[in-house]
């Protein structure tokens, strides 16, 4: 289960992610990324009530990460510890800026 | 008023509303009733009190301080709330009026020892006592049930009492339960299951400590058997017998005490308990005695009996003893199973033979018949038994469970949820969980992408734990191409973002949340084992 909070204000994209971003819940991120990221030039993704993060959930971020150098900046914010971890295990916190 | 005295009792009836229009007459007419007589105690029969406001509580608070022994009984299920919610009921005797509920032609589903049940509805079960001055059993068997649930045994506790026919009983929500009894004798193919489970219950069962006086203590009531025993055994095998029971060394772990199938119930895909009455601690081995009797001991001299109480035949009966022995104690060898089996013979036989002299088996031809061999067996078995004691294989010990289910995506949920509750029933930490969850996620996703692609198939999740230390054992199996998720390089983590490749991620990952990973690839199966200390 991944529930996707969307708030947008111009050109800057928040998304508040609670649940897990699993390989099921995954595509879902893909396809919100993917029909709002036109435009946007800061993108934040909000942990606070994320649970999970597996590879399939790294994959999103790695390729929104990607999108996100061409046009502007992408930041996640309030990442648990547990999370935090498996960012340090897979390199994840040198690309991604966590705040 | 209407007050009766009965010995040193009195019993008044209230009626109709108690408010502050009325509340000082009724104080005064009580007092008027009782007099200058002092009760030995004092029952206010609430049956037609339709209502009762602070006011009227207040004048049952002075009563009882001038009348220590006051309870209030029968009320309506409205008013004993009202006494409920304002803590009265905690206070004082508080009884509610029971609902009578018939269980004519209603289906039996269980027995044990101290009454029988019965479904009712779709929905409800009743369990009628025995005793028809139930209602202290009643209150034995509520609180161990809490205790037991609370200690992580699955069962049912009952909600409401009832009057049935001249007896009490309690009623307990039970969806669509089916016993293991009715599962044995309908559907034969399910015998290995319902052992495996059946199995799995007992140990949960005994390893279960409980705290010290919660629970009667099972070692003493054999020793009062085999006291009796003393006036009817020869002199050496009757000393023998109390020797070997006073040798069983106290134990605090959970023995249920009539633990047999029809006392085990299937509710939608979760086992659970019934008829708790004679939860006690002490050693195994007194839980095996009771079990020998239910399947073999009370029909070995009549094989009609068993068919009769739990619906299957004597055979399958003797069989399903045999394999519970062997799951129970985690060997086939015949040797140790008929071992341990000869201890719990001599329990069985013990109460067996005790049980029906004390119905006055001796004067009745055939049941002395019947007491007679049970004698003899019990000598034979004294003679070649030098201890009750006997050991379980720690193999056996292991909590172990396998999920078998259709390698596709989607059933990742499932499998995740299978291993979380095998991990929640040993404790383990969040970070721990996860950190699994993550290997388990990468394996069966791995599994279920390539291994029979573009077909499908099945795959095996087994979860084993061992204790001491704690240590999780996950094993794959699948029946797909050979591959091995292992021999792929680790990715480079030191990349940056736009040089990264998307993927790659998962096994890497899976490799460090895990203390090992091994991968074999045997008889036709990929075997992938992930393993972890907690």
């Amino acid at each position: 289960m991944l529930d996707i909070k969307k708030n947008q204000d111009g050109s800057k994209l928040e998304l508040s992610l609670s649940g897990r971003l699993d390989t099921i819940t995954a595509p879902q991120l893909e396809e919100e990324i993917k029909a709002e990221i036109d435009g946007i030039t800061e993108l934040v993704f909000d942990f606070t009530d994320l649970a999970y993060v597996s590879s399939a959930g790294l994959r999103v971020l790695l390729s929104a990460q990607k999108s996100m150098n061409e046009k502007g900046s992408m930041v996640v914010r309030n990442v648990s510890e547990e999370i935090q971890e498996i960012f340090d295990v897979t390199g994840f916190s040198d690309i991604l800026t966590i705040e | 008023m209407n007050a009766v005295w009965e010995n040193d009792t009195i019993r008044l009836t209230l009626e109709g509303r108690i408010d502050s229009g009325n509340s000082a007459d009724v104080e005064s007419e009580i007092i008027e009733a009782i007099g200058d007589r002092t009760p030995g105690s004092v029952a206010l029969d609430a049956e037609r009190l339709e209502y009762i406001s602070s006011a009227g509580l207040r004048i049952i608070l002075r009563l009882r301080k001038r009348y220590p022994s006051l309870k209030v009984m029968n009320l309506s299920a409205e008013v004993y709330e009202v006494f409920e919610m304002t803590g009265f009921t905690e206070m004082m005797e508080v009884s509610k009026a029971y609902r009578v509920v018939s269980i004519e032609g209603c289906e039996e589903i269980g027995r044990g020892a101290n009454g029988s049940i019965y479904r009712i509805d779709k929905d409800n079960v009743v369990k009628v006592y025995n005793n028809p001055d139930a209602l202290e059993d009643i209150q034995h068997e509520r609180e161990v049930a809490r205790l037991a649930l609370i200690l992580g045994i699955p069962t049912a506790i009952s909600y409401d009492v009832v009057r049935v026919g001249d007896s009490y009983g309690s009623v307990f929500e039970m969806l669509n339960a089916e016993s293991f009894s009715k599962i044995l004798a309908t559907e034969p193919d399910k015998f290995e299951w319902c052992v495996e489970e059946y199995v799995d219950m007992l140990k949960r069962i005994h390893d279960t400590a409980v705290p010290a006086g919660k629970l009667p203590d099972m070692r003493e009531t054999v020793i009062s058997w085999a006291e009796f025993m003393q006036d009817y055994l020869p002199e050496g095998p009757a000393k023998k017998l109390l020797a070997m029971v006073e040798a069983v060394p106290h134990d605090d772990h959970m023995i249920h005490g009539d633990y047999h199938t029809k006392n085990l119930e299937l509710q939608d895909d979760e086992v659970l308990l019934i008829d708790m009455d004679t939860l006690a601690v002490g050693n195994p081995v007194f839980e095996l005695g009771s079990m020998f009797n239910a399947y073999v001991g009370f029909s070995e001299l009549d094989h009609e009996i068993i068919k009769k109480f739990q619906g299957f035949d004597f055979e399958t009966a003797s069989r399903f003893w045999r394999r519970t022995l062997e799951c129970y104690l985690g060997t086939t060898d015949d040797d140790v199973i008929r071992s341990v089996e000869d201890k719990a013979r001599i329990i069985g036989y013990t109460r067996l033979i005790r049980r029906s002299i004390r119905r006055g088996g001796l004067e009745d031809p055939a049941r002395k018949a019947e007491i007679d061999h049970w004698t003899e067996e019990l000598i034979e078995l004294l003679g070649k038994t030098d201890t009750l004691l006997f050991e379980r294989n720690s193999s056996g010990d292991k909590r172990r469970d396998e999920l078998d289910i259709e390698a596709v995506e989607e059933n990742l949920s499932e499998v995740i949820a299978f291993v979380d509750k095998k991990l929640e029933a040993v404790g383990c930490s969040m970070k721990s969980q996860m950190q699994i969850d993550l290997a388990v996620e990468e394996i069966f996703v791995n599994i279920a992408k390539y291994a029979y692609n573009p077909d499908k198939g099945r795959a095996i999740v087994r979860v084993e734990v061992s204790e001491e230390p704690i240590q999780v054992k996950i094993t794959f199996i699948d029946h797909g191409k050979p591959y091995d998720p292992l021999a792929k390089d680790d990715p480079d983590i030191s990349l940056s973002a736009d040089d990264r490749p998307i993927g790659g991620l998962g096994i890497f990952m899976a490799k460090q949340s895990m203390d090992d990973i091994s991968y074999e690839y045997k008889d036709g199966s990929n075997i992938l084992t992930l393993t972890k200390n907690i």
